[in-house]
């Protein structure tokens, strides 16, 4: 992954990078404002820069040099210098302030904008890219957008900085400045060669310390292996390399550093200023020279080297925005989105009967995993679907919930297309419970809830005494307050299931869909969640996955799935008679059931 | 400063670079003060018009080799110090990593994988940061600050000095503070961060629930009002963040004040000279970074101290598995008897026992079975045979020996344990095959690879062998990486091989493959299978059936076969899903 990504790093062609740029750019545009102000205060601190050097050259020329100064004078100047000082101080201060604001903005508007984006994609985007990739793109990589704006800033600084510097120069001196422009070219080399060696190094650095930090996490991730074979001497021993060439090469980005880096500005700066005594001094064995115009050119000369450092420091901190524009910019171009719905506001669902009429589905546009599928339920019937992993029976719950759009057929509720309900419709007539209950941080209430705020406390209470969660929450510390740690880690599956259940009841759904847990659940909470599921399915139509076949008995009807087809169908009763598959199965489990 | 103390062995270790790069740093420190002299002098040469040619070349050729002099020992203390400190990362890094190759399981219980990976990064860059960072601060600000008093004092003007100097220890105290809250600050960023990686994390993992329950707009509104609290907490960092340069400007402005206010009036009282006055004040310039960096100091080495605390606190845990000395060196052979009394993990409490009264005997070269109902306890039994805990009533013994009288070498070497949760390594198959010992050749490997039935797979992936396994490269399916796994094992040609459920993911032909080839090449070997399908183990020559920890049925196949158990219902159940799976095809 690591190399992939500094692959990517390098390939990125300059056109390319300038098209991301614009693009991750126009994130910024609702905060132009105060990015502008922010820009207008680095205008002023730039002023005051140049300000300050010029009270002291004024003060040494026009007074002390001439032997005029008075001490109503010399308190003046100190008063003056303060004054500009404190101007400094608050212009520093709000062009910081209003720039990270900005820019943190920048970062939460590009946040909010990539998650909106992200639920507007389908379950395809989610079921084949990985949770951690996408994690990452919504935290580490727009958090690295900070980074990025802040070389903005040090750019912005910079060149205001040595435009400023270099504008008060000439305001002193024309001759003097065309010379240390002289050094311009010199540091535009430097800068280049920098660029070059350093952002190879870097880039080699940053991936021997993920190499480093990969190899330390799999280590400990398979220690129980690695001592099993006994192999920790020989991984030491390769860990040792890894580590000793992450060293060097850390090693050689400090001596890059130290040789290009504020030693080498350092020294081109006295260099100037040995150019500035030589040509003052040179004019000066002929005819008198001002003074306080030479303290003037060395601070000014100073302006003009100091943000260059900083500069060639963000240089590699540019190169990870660039790259991490672009895998934010990847997901923004998604096109996997959740599927059409035609837009008719009014229709809603009044029975909930159900149809499949010759579907045909596939997920890679290839290898169908339905094949003509046609089945009904009418309304407050159960459909169970049975067949073993594979055969088709969560294809059918993907495409009825419209997490994937079929290919073919039609799927009709209440005898109208499914796709002329808004999804809102169909996600609040349709409740789904899935195999794995998912639980969120936060309280039992808020699981039940769901963040629909129009959810009464009663109704929730009602709904978890409907399907017999009332009696092990209300024994929890806090009741429907208690605390739901992540993913639910403190309740058992048959508990987290109950739950479950009372959140799909209290929207009182038309249409229930049931995808049974296949893991054991726990002895004691086994016949709750059995009673809990017959509750549920009275009065309502039920399309239900079943993987124990006892609780389906009494279905109306029976499919029986086998590589996306329907091989068998019909009551329970009539199935056994029939001798087939759906026998086999259900003498299978009977013998399971009995052991158990 | 007990930290550096603390470190002293480093810094023992490496004195002459560390005293190379702290003399460099103070000659550069007196180097630094030389150019503003130069320009005083050369602004009084001109201002008196005493300026001559020859003086000027004079002083400028000082100027410039000054700078050179400079540029030089600059480099020389960065490389020294910097890397000095790169070095003591390395070091500990590698102290770190050896340390936990050679610590007990109950360690890894203790400690999860992130906390650790957070001693090896952050803890290490705190340490990092006092090794370089905390030294040439130190150095620096000793250096840099005296010399230039000294000098501004001889130089110059003592009057002006003590007076103009007044308001820098602000800096000090400044940088001190605003660095304290900085971090507490950016400590609530982070947590806030933290929180909406959580959120992130939960939503992405539940977007089917999210998406069952139609529930994207409210999910969306969450999250903004997550983002905020972040905008909201690193609100507070930047109000403390954006004090820094303006907290300076403020103080030296002060001392400006001071300068101008008595350095004009020395110059009118001509107590001192125009070219001392320039020189000043470049000079009180020079002061700011280390006054500021005294500041500075203090918060490195608070954080650098307790990242050590924190490293040392790992290093001093030990583990429970210990080589006895003079340990038995022979490989083990002959019989394996296991005689536990009771067992139970170090967290578990007391009454819930994990294990309780197994006992059997294994002939070498036999076949022992172990079924029973996930969580019964088959696992448990096997982890003591390979050391994983020491702590049992009972014994374990291997031809004669207890296990925990061999050398680690002795025993673990010659064991090929294929565990259930069969862990590869981002490696290539090939050195996942012979992870046991990289040095073996291809043929060995394939030999391996062609008895766990894996090899025709192998050489269907588009790179065969160098195929890279995990994130980075292919997915193997489950059956796929435990036949590697079992490859991996049968390469040491071990004298007990170890079948912990490993087989549970491929079909019931493969199975009966592997087993029988293992069968034919593991002749007067030793093997143990544990196993959920009884297929797996119905060939061995005793069976013994797990529940609760203990063994409650035990025999031949056959004979287990007359009893009306647990082993005789999984095997007609087992024997009917077979059937189906038969029609299936």
């Amino acid at each position: 992954m690591e190399q992939q990504e500094l692959k990517d790093r390098r390939s990125i062609p300059f056109k390319e990078q300038m098209t991301i740029l614009k693009r991750i750019l126009s994130y910024a545009s609702p905060f132009k404002k105060q990015f502008m102000v922010a820009i207008g205060f680095s205008l002023a601190l730039a002023v005051t820069n140049a300000i300050l050097p010029r009270i002291i050259q004024v003060f040494i020329d026009d007074h002390l040099a001439t032997g005029t100064a008075t001490l109503r004078i010399v308190l003046l100047f100190a008063f003056i210098h303060f004054g500009v000082t404190l101007v400094r101080m608050v212009v520093w201060y709000c062009e910081l302030y209003l720039f990270n604001m900005a820019s943190e903005k920048t970062v939460q508007h590009i946040r909010n904008a990539l998650y909106t984006k992200l639920h507007s994609l389908g379950m395809r985007f989610f079921d084949k890219t990985a949770t951690g990739w996408i994690i990452t793109r919504a935290t580490n990589d727009t958090e690295a957008m900070k980074d990025f704006w802040h070389v903005f800033l040090t750019l912005i600084q910079g060149v205001l900085g040595v435009a400023i510097s270099l504008g008060a120069m000439f305001l002193l001196d024309v001759r003097v400045t065309l010379w240390i422009l002289l050094f311009a070219p010199i540091l535009l080399v430097i800068v280049r060669f920098y660029q070059v060696y350093s952002s190879k190094n870097y880039n080699e650095m940053k991936s021997k310390l993920s190499m480093l930090n990969s190899k330390l996490a799999e280590t400990i991730n398979g220690m129980a292996v690695i001592q099993q074979f006994r192999q920790e001497k020989r991984l030491q021993k390769e860990f040792k390399e890894t580590n000793q060439s992450y060293y060097d090469s850390r090693f050689s980005v400090v001596k890059i550093n130290a040789l290009l880096l504020s030693p080498v500005i350092n020294f081109l700066y006295t260099l100037a200023v040995v150019l500035i005594l030589a040509l003052f001094g040179y004019d000066a064995l002929s005819s008198p020279v001002e003074v306080g115009v030479i303290f003037a050119f060395t601070s000014y000369a100073n302006d003009f080297f100091r943000p260059l450092t900083r500069l060639m420091d963000s240089l590699s901190l540019f190169q990870d925005g660039v790259v991490s524009s672009s895998r934010i910019l990847t997901v923004m171009d998604n096109e996997e989105y959740v599927p059409a719905q035609e837009d008719n506001p009014d229709s809603v669902i009044t029975e909930g009967k159900v149809e499949f009429k010759d579907v045909s589905f596939s997920y890679d546009g290839e290898n169908e995993v339905l094949k003509n599928i046609s089945f009904k339920v009418n309304p407050g019937e159960t459909v169970a679907l049975v067949g073993h992993t594979g055969s088709g029976k969560s294809s059918i719950i993907n495409v009825l919930m419209r997490f994937y759009d079929f290919d073919k057929g039609e799927v009709l509720i209440d005898g109208k297309s499914i796709k002329s309900f808004p999804i809102r419709e169909l996600r609040q007539r349709t409740g789904l419970v899935l195999q794995d209950s998912f639980l969120f941080y936060g309280t039992i209430k808020d699981n039940i809830r769901l963040m629909n705020p129009s959810i009464t406390d009663r109704e929730i209470v009602e709904a978890a005494r409907f399907v017999q969660a009332d009696s092990f929450i209300e024994q929890l510390d806090g009741q429907y307050d208690a605390k739901v740690v992540e993913r639910g880690a403190s309740f058992s599956s048959g508990q987290k299931q109950l739950i479950s259940f009372a959140s799909t009841i209290v929207r009182d759904p038309k249409i229930l869909i049931l995808d049974e847990a296949t893991a054991n659940i726990d002895t004691e909470t086994e016949s709750l969640i059995q009673e809990g599921l017959q509750r549920m399915r009275k009065g309502r139509t039920t399309v239900a996955i079943a993987h124990r076949l006892s609780t389906i008995r009494d279905a109306d009807q029976i499919l029986v799935l086998d590589k996306g087809r329907i091989v068998e169908r019909g009551t329970h009763d009539e199935l056994i008679e029939r001798g087939g598959l759906y026998k086999d199965m259900y003498e299978l489990q009977n013998l399971g059931l009995q052991q158990a | 400063m007990g930290i550096f103390k603390r470190l002293s062995w480093f810094f023992k270790q490496e004195k002459k670079s560390y005293l190379l790069g702290i003399l460099s740093l103070v000659i550069v420190a007196i180097l630094q003060l030389i150019p503003p002299r130069i320009i005083g002098i050369v602004v009084d040469e001109i201002g008196m018009n005493e300026i001559t040619q020859s003086s000027l070349v004079y002083w400028l050729t000082i100027l410039a080799s000054t700078a050179l002099g400079q540029y030089l020992l600059r480099y020389l203390w960065r490389v020294k110090i910097w890397g000095n400190a790169a070095k003591l990362e390395a070091i500990v890094r590698e102290q770190l990593y050896n340390h936990f190759t050679n610590m007990d399981s109950n360690f890894f219980q203790k400690y999860r994988t992130g906390d650790l990976m957070a001693h090896a990064t952050n803890d290490l860059r705190g340490l990092r940061m006092v090794a370089g960072g905390g030294i040439l601060t130190l150095a620096d600000a000793i250096s840099v600050g005296l010399t230039t008093l000294v000098a501004m004092i001889f130089v110059v003007d003592w009057r002006l000095t003590l007076i103009a100097v007044i308001p820098l220890p602000l800096l000090a105290i400044a940088s001190r503070v605003l660095g304290k809250k900085l971090h507490l600050r950016f400590r609530d960023a982070q947590a806030a961060f933290s929180q909406l990686n959580d959120k992130v994390q939960e939503s992405i993992q539940g977007i089917k629930v999210i998406k069952t329950f139609g529930q994207e707009k409210e999910d969306i509104e969450d999250f903004d009002v997550q983002t905020d609290r972040v905008v909201e907490k690193n609100k507070d960092v930047y109000k403390i963040d954006s004090l820094f340069d303006p907290a300076i400007t403020f103080i030296m402005g002060m001392s400006y004040f001071l300068t101008i206010f008595i350095g004009g009036l020395l110059i009118m009282g001509n107590e001192i000279t125009i070219g001392d006055f320039v020189t000043f004040i470049n000079y009180i310039g020079m002061l700011v970074w280390p006054m500021f960096a005294i500041g500075r100091l203090f918060n490195i080495i608070e954080r650098g101290s307790a990242s050590y605390d924190r490293i040392e606190n790992l290093l001093r845990e030990e583990t429970s598995i210990i080589e006895r000395q003079g340990a038995v060196e022979k490989p083990i052979s002959g019989n394996l008897t296991f005689a536990i009394d009771s067992f139970n993990y170090p967290d578990a409490d007391a009454d819930a026992e994990t294990l309780k009264d197994i006992h059997f005997t294994l002939p070498a070269g036999g076949t022992l079975g172990i079924v029973g109902r996930t969580g019964a306890g088959k696992t448990s039994i096997l982890k003591l045979l390979l050391r994983e805990h020491d702590h049992y009533k009972g014994q374990i013994t291997y031809g004669g020996y207890d296990i925990r009288d061999y050398t680690l070498d002795a025993l673990l070497k010659h064991i090929g344990y294929v565990p259930q949760d069969n862990y590869l390594f981002s490696n290539t198959i090939r050195e996942n095959i012979r992870f046991a010992d990289p040095t073996l050749s291809q043929s060995a490997v394939e030999a391996a690879a062609k008895l766990a039935n894996i090899h025709d797979d192998i050489v269907d992936l588009p790179n065969g062998y160098d195929t890279e396994v995990g994130e980075r490269g292919v997915s193997l399916s489950g059956g796929q990486k435990q036949r590697i796994s079992i490859a991996r094992a049968v390469l040491i040609n071990p004298e007990l091989m170890i079948l912990d459920d490993s087989l549970s993911a491929v079909d019931a032909k493969t199975e009966e493959i592997i087993l029988s080839g293992l069968k034919r090449v593991r002749q007067g070997q030793t093997t143990i299978i544990a196993a959920h399908r009884i297929s797996s183990v119905m060939h061995a020559e005793e069976i013994i059936v797990v529940d609760d920890g203990t063994i409650v049925e035990r025999g031949t196949h056959d004979q287990l076969l007359e009893v009306d158990g647990w082993y005789k219902d999984m095997y007609q159940q087992q024997q009917l899903e077979r059937k189906i799976e038969g029609e299936d095809q």
